[in-house]
């Protein structure tokens, strides 16, 4: 990815913040500006992490785990 | 008679079905379209509230009743099987597009039928027609999956039955009704039966076993079929019952992290079937007119950038013959119309705005805010993040954009798969940018405008910074070759010793009783070849049969005579 896409990246993003506070809806924690896109971004990481950690140490078996 | 059996839409296909053996063969790919095209002009031409009754055994049967929700449902399915069918024009194997027509055509008659006898005849029928589809996959894996798919199957299946008996016992009608929440037997063995269809956890792991495993063009139908029957029963019988909007939940998260661990391409959307009839299980969970009318809106626009996703990867696997991320990367350039056509059902999936994915997603979370299921709306947001990363971001990736883990030499496309695609790709750009066309069908009225700042913002935000995060942990996923373990693991660890105690060691019973019986008659025969040496035993003369005197004929012949007569007369 080069430089101008990241510009467009984070302009787009920038301008998706601003304008959630012209909009309505939500309430509580959402009020806080960038809400969601924290959220994404946080639970993104989680989601990855969790995700390997489930599957090296419970889910991932060899091709021939059930060959008997 | 033969307007009313026209009138069952889902008999024209598989009328379509039976036919084809008659069609010549170059034809039949083409020509199939005819039965779809057909059932979907029946389904728009029927009035609302018409029915098709019929009598049998003494029970009153409604093979066929439309109303708003059973003909937004049967019209996305015979949607569903147009596309589908162009993108299998080329298939040249009588089994596979006959079993084809009867799955679509048994789904949609499970879709309009009016009482539960027509419907669990035509669930009997979509159990085995899909198993069809995956065994003529005719590979050795296919062959055990196709099994264990059927046997579960055939289990969901008898669980609805029971609670068909018993729900017919109970009322004495076996009509196609909303049941109120209330666990009664008969309800609960129904809902479990139509649960095993819907893949709810824990009662899904038939589904990533069975659909990687079945044929190109088969997965997309499977895709599209089973699991949204299921979802309309819910919508239909069970809407409001609070216990779906938690299994919803679960299921919701449950795919999504599978489909980001698994490294298939076909068992990541496999796994991902599962999270997005997720949010359909929740949104019958909650029962709101605006809850259904989502559930029905999602169910339609799954069926069409699932079935898209299907087909690219189909596509995938027809140009390269592996679904392996491990073999998988760098395709972008040699197949760039193909994952442009899939990123089209990604960026559905995920929920951008001028998708059609967005148009109903913002619906059911909106939804589930009204309802005041907070906890719940914010479990289906975390779904939508997994959802954009395992297959908007990792999938494509690790199979276009990644480096190239394998030369390959690609095999050239049929065209009419491209055309199927592009079919299911405009359909979801169409409907992403007019919402009402889809809206105008759903089953209750909506006033409902999904354009709004707030929910644009917020998905854009989500999915921007989804990405961001994907692209700083990219290096983390790496293709390798694995089964991923899920509760399959139950039935599938244990199987050699039920195949030793039931199989092995029951025919070795009988292989055993089987030389017992032999050798006890042979020495029967033995014995009773010379039975002057039972009858003489003293004398250590050589008993030849025909040394004896006539005398000995003679008592014996007599007393056979009397043993005779006896038992024709004396014992009577």
């Amino acid at each position: 990815m080069n430089k101008t896409r990241w510009i467009l990246f984070w302009a787009l993003l920038l301008a998706m913040v601003v304008l959630e506070l012209v909009g309505s809806g939500g309430g509580g924690w959402t009020l806080i500006p960038a809400f969601y896109s924290l959220f994404g971004f946080v639970l993104c990481v989680g989601l990855i992490y969790l995700a390997k950690f489930i599957g090296k140490n419970f889910i991932d078996r060899d091709l021939n785990y059930y060959d008997n | 008679m033969i307007i009313d059996f026209l009138a069952i839409p889902g008999l024209i296909l598989i009328a379509g079905g039976l036919i084809l053996p008659a069609l010549p063969e170059r034809l039949r790919g083409w020509l199939s379209l005819i039965f779809p095209a057909g059932a979907l002009a029946v389904i728009f031409a029927l009035p609302e509230g018409y029915t098709v009754h019929a009598v049998l055994a003494g029970m009153d049967l409604q093979p066929m009743a439309m109303n708003k929700l059973s003909r937004f449902f049967g019209i996305s399915f015979a949607i569903a099987a147009v596309i589908g069918l162009v993108y299998a024009i080329h298939v040249r194997d009588l089994i596979k597009q006959s079993a084809t027509l009867v799955y679509a055509g048994s789904t949609i008659g499970v879709t309009f039928a009016g009482d539960f006898f027509s419907l669990f005849a035509f669930w009997e029928i979509m159990a085995v027609s899909s198993t069809v589809l995956v065994w003529t996959n005719r590979t050795s894996q296919a062959d055990k999956a196709g099994m264990r798919y059927l046997i579960y199957h055939i289990f969901g299946g008898g669980l609805l039955f029971a609670g068909i008996l018993l729900h017919y016992a109970e009322t004495g009608s076996l009509l196609v009704v909303s049941f109120s929440q209330v666990y009664t037997p008969a309800s609960v063995l129904i809902l479990l039966g139509v649960a095993v269809n819907a893949a709810v956890v824990p009662l899904h792991a038939w589904l990533p076993d069975a659909y990687p495993n079945a044929t190109v063009t088969g997965a997309v139908f499977m895709s599209a079929f089973t699991t949204k029957a299921a979802v309309y029963l819910l919508l239909r019988v069970f809407p409001g019952w609070e216990i779906l909007v938690w299994f919803g939940c679960a299921m919701a998260v449950y795919g999504v992290l599978y489909a980001i661990i698994c490294k298939d391409i076909r068992e990541i959307l496999s796994y991902h079937i599962i999270s997005q009839v997720g949010f359909m299980v929740v949104g019958a969970g909650i029962g709101t007119e605006l809850a259904i009318n989502g559930a029905a809106a999602h169910a339609f626009n799954n069926i069409l950038y699932k079935g898209l996703m299907f087909m690219a990867t189909g596509a995938v696997l027809y140009k390269t013959g592996t679904t392996k991320v491990a073999y998988l990367g760098g395709l972008a350039a040699r197949m760039p119309l193909v994952m442009v056509l899939y990123m089209v059902g990604g960026l559905s999936i995920s929920g951008f705005p001028l998708f059609n994915g967005f148009i109903s997603k913002s619906i059911l979370v909106g939804a589930t805010g009204y309802a005041h299921y907070h906890v719940a709306a914010y479990i289906l947001l975390l779904a939508s993040v997994g959802t954009f990363l395992s297959v908007g971001l990792k999938l494509p990736f690790m199979t276009w954009f990644d480096k190239e883990h394998s030369l390959m030499v690609l095999k050239k496309l049929p065209v009419n798969m491209y055309a199927g695609m592009a079919l299911a790709a405009f359909l979801c750009v169409f409907y992403g940018v007019v919402p009402p066309a889809l809206y105008a069908y759903l089953p209750y009225p909506v006033d409902y405008n999904p354009f709004t700042v707030y929910d644009i913002t917020k998905t854009m935000q989500i999915n921007l910074m989804t990405f961001a995060a994907f692209w700083v942990f990219c290096h983390k996923f790496h293709g390798e070759l694995i089964i991923a373990l899920d509760l399959d693991w139950f039935y599938r660890k244990p199987s050699w010793f039920f195949r030793k105690v039931f199989v092995t060691y029951v025919s070795l019973a009988f292989g055993m009783v089987e030389k017992l019986a032999y050798s006890a008659v042979g020495g029967l025969r033995r014995a009773s070849r010379n039975p002057m040496k039972w009858l003489n035993p003293i004398t250590g003369y050589r008993h030849k049969a025909w040394s004896y005197s006539p005398s000995y004929g003679v008592v014996l012949g007599l007393i056979l005579v009397l043993y005779v007569i006896m038992e024709l007369f004396v014992i009577s």
